[in-house]
């Protein structure tokens, strides 16, 4: 009896399965299926939701305007999304989940370097590509993976604006101090502006990193302060930044200019340090004054037009993270009207061939994947507010410098 | 020399929190033998708490230690008496399952409450410094070591001291012995439990001017508690300060170095917590049971 039992139950399972996928097939027909393992809870819960929006926004924009033209038909679009819980591990294993199970077309990258490299592993196995905008580290890229494709510039790149900037300023630095987090997106800004400050005659007086959960960096701070650099730099992400811009205060740490890779950028660091806050500078991938103009219709040509459109729906002007997850989908799009197919092998082949400008800047990417010829800006924060004041040509704004007295600011 | 003692006066300021951190911790796992996963938890619930009485009400944080310090007890008693008893005596992986279990539904809960963005508490003395032979002291981290060591001593009285106190260390000693000479074991049970929820509000509290925060800040300082627990000796109010003031020191002064080894460059970070590691191997290997604790009885 209880056998009978079981075998009948199997039966209607299987049933249930197959009518289900033959379901889901019917509908991958008018669809096209995306799919994202981004971070919803952890750490990076408040990336992950700005990282969600960017790709909504775009979804709901193209859902509104009947789809996408791929050959003669039109698709509508649909994201599957699953929380990564900010565990690099989690995102590949959702990934493939994604693929295998939820049979998706392509899949939109997560938040985060190490999130993103563990998922570019897996879409070179299953053949899959994958486009992100939130994973800057060049690692990725360097593994020779022919499916994933970055529409941000490389981590290396953040804080030479910053460094370039400063070199331009009277009276001209002579000196520099960076700290680092030992993740790898930060080591790579770190080695990048490094570089990049040594090639321009800038004396390196200080060049350390400390661990990534690191909860007090007074010493680090007690080294910089020691050494009597002209400009400070960090390379991490926003706690970095918050975490190091209070301790050069507490130690009265009096530099001609402040930077810090991530941070300055995201309202936050505004919020939580108050005047403080003032003269810092940012890099940044994006920002509202960017004056490209699109060169395709069918979205927002320009910055300005794209911030509106997006405040009136999420209520928060668009940050970087909002940006270049919007023009991932851009990427995406582009290449498979350009294919006039979904198959996978040929989109991804129109990607490597995609040259086309929007919003955001200009999507490219060299033979590793990378979209090395998009430019960064640089950010100030001057009276409260975040302005681009380079490079001179995208500038809304003089950057002001020297950095007064804490006391002053 | 003057960055050795600038050095020196960093690892004490921020060993005092992690002592302070640490106690909590210490004193669950010795009396109760929970390893609490959920401590780091509790450590940013109490910097939510004091974040949030000083938005809406501008209170000073400073002002919110005892507060953080009394919404946490009473919620740590609650939790023990309702959830965590029920393992008390069961095998370790329980205790872990459920702190763990614990921890995450917090940590959640906190996200849908506070959302993940950074917070900071900023108030405006925040930052304000002065300098002695060059060494330069933040006024706030001087008044976080010295609201540290104050809430240590009253601890360490408070057990050596008060009839609960005595109770409690009782319990540390026999729990059998302890029952037969007339203590509430549920009760006490539960009193530890909230005070170590309270030492990591306490905590959280003086941790939320120096640190920023986010759901997730606790993580670090659970790991960190636990070697300073194991590095000072377990149970007791001196080991966790003695532990937090070494482990601070040693952080610190770690931070500074920059050698190369083996043709491999190696600078402060990676050897930052490999140097604060070895140091609680070698306490470990030359005194089991912690700088400050006793042989077992």
């Amino acid at each position: 009896m209880l056998r009978a039992l079981r075998l009948l139950f199997a039966v209607t399972a299987s049933v249930a399965i197959v009518g289900g996928a033959a379901l889901s097939a019917d509908a991958a027909d008018q669809t096209i299926v995306f799919g994202s393992a981004v971070s919803l809870t952890g750490s990076l819960a408040k990336e992950g939701k700005l990282t969600q929006e960017g790709y909504d926004f775009w979804k709901d924009y193209v859902n509104a305007r009947g789809g996408i033209r791929v050959g003669k038909k039109t698709y509508k679009v649909d994201i599957k999304y699953y929380d990564d819980e900010s565990k690099p591990a989690n995102a590949a294993q959702l990934a493939e989940r994604l693929i295998d199970q939820d049979h998706v077309n392509f899949i939109l990258g997560p938040y985060g370097s190490g999130t993103a490299f563990t998922v570019a592993q897996l879409v070179e196995r299953k053949k899959i590509p994958m486009v992100e905008g939130n994973g800057a580290a060049e690692k990725i890229f360097n593994q020779g993976f022919r499916y994933s494709f970055a529409v941000l510039s490389p981590a290396r790149r953040y804080l030479e604006g910053v460094i370039d900037l400063a070199l331009h300023q009277k009276p001209r630095p002579q000196t520099l101090a960076i700290s680092a987090a030992s993740d790898a997106f930060s080591l790579e800004v770190q080695a990048g502006a490094v570089d990049y400050a040594q090639a321009h005659g800038l004396k390196v007086v200080y060049n350390n990193k400390y661990p990534e959960t690191a909860t007090d960096v007074s010493s680090v701070i007690s080294a910089i302060k020691a050494s009597n650099p002209d400009l400070i730099l960090n390379a991490g992400h926003l706690q970095d930044a918050l975490l190091v811009h209070k301790g050069l205060k507490e130690q009265n740490v009096q530099a001609k200019l402040y930077g810090y890779s991530v941070g300055p950028d995201t309202p936050d660091f505004t919020t939580a340090l108050g005047k403080d806050a003032n003269y810092v500078f940012g890099g940044a991938q994006w920002s509202e004054s960017v004056k490209y103009h699109a060169d395709r219709a069918g979205f927002y040509r320009t910055a300005p037009e794209y911030a509106k459109a997006f405040a009136a729906v999420y209520h928060h002007r668009p940050d970087y993270h909002n940006a270049e997850s919007t023009a991932t989908c851009l990427a995406f799009q582009y290449a498979i009207e350009n294919a006039g197919t979904l198959d996978p092998e040929k989109v991804r082949d129109a990607l490597s061939k995609l040259d086309v400008t929007t919003f955001y800047g200009l999507l490219k990417f060299d033979s590793r994947g990378l979209n090395v010829y998009k430019p960064m800006v640089t950010n100030q924060i001057q009276n409260g507010k975040l302005v681009t004041v380079w490079p001179a040509g995208l500038a809304a704004a003089k950057p002001q410098y020297p950095t007064p007295p804490w006391a002053q600011r | 020399m003057q960055l050795f003692f600038q050095d020196l006066v960093n690892g004490v300021l921020a060993g005092g929190i992690l002592a302070v951190a640490a106690l909590g911790f210490s004193l669950v796992w010795g009396i109760l033998n929970i390893i609490n996963l959920a401590h780091g938890t509790f450590i940013m619930l109490g910097a939510y708490i004091t974040w949030q009485l000083f938005t809406s009400f501008h209170l000073d944080p400073f002002l919110s230690v005892p507060i953080a310090f009394a919404i946490m007890y009473g919620f740590g008693y609650v939790l023990q008496r309702g959830l965590i008893n029920q393992v008390v005596r069961a095998p370790i992986l329980a205790t872990f399952l459920l702190t763990f279990g614990l921890s995450l539904l917090l940590v959640n809960l906190a996200l849908i409450v506070w959302t993940g963005d950074t917070r900071a508490v900023s108030p405006a003395y925040s930052g304000a410094n002065f300098t002695v032979a060059g060494v330069t002291v933040p006024w706030t981290k001087l008044a976080t070591l010295v609201a540290a060591l104050l809430i240590t001593a009253l601890m360490h009285v408070w057990l050596v001291r008060s009839k609960l106190g005595r109770a409690i260390r009782a319990m540390a000693m026999d729990v059998g012995a302890a029952q037969l000479a007339g203590v509430r074991v549920a009760h006490v049970y539960a009193v530890t439990f909230g005070l170590g929820a309270g030492l990591a509000g306490a905590a959280g509290a003086l941790l939320s001017l120096s640190y920023s925060l986010n759901p997730s800040m606790g993580e670090p300082f659970l790991i960190k508690s636990f070697v300073v627990c194991v590095l000072g000796g377990l149970g007791s109010v001196q080991g966790a300060l003695v532990g937090g003031l070494v482990y601070g020191i040693v952080e610190s002064f770690a931070s500074q170095l920059d050698v190369t080894v083996l043709g491999q460059h190696l600078s402060g970070s990676g050897l930052q917590d490999v140097i604060a590691l070895v140091v609680l191997l070698v306490v470990l290997v030359a005194r089991p049971t912690g700088i400050m604790g006793r042989a077992a009885a």
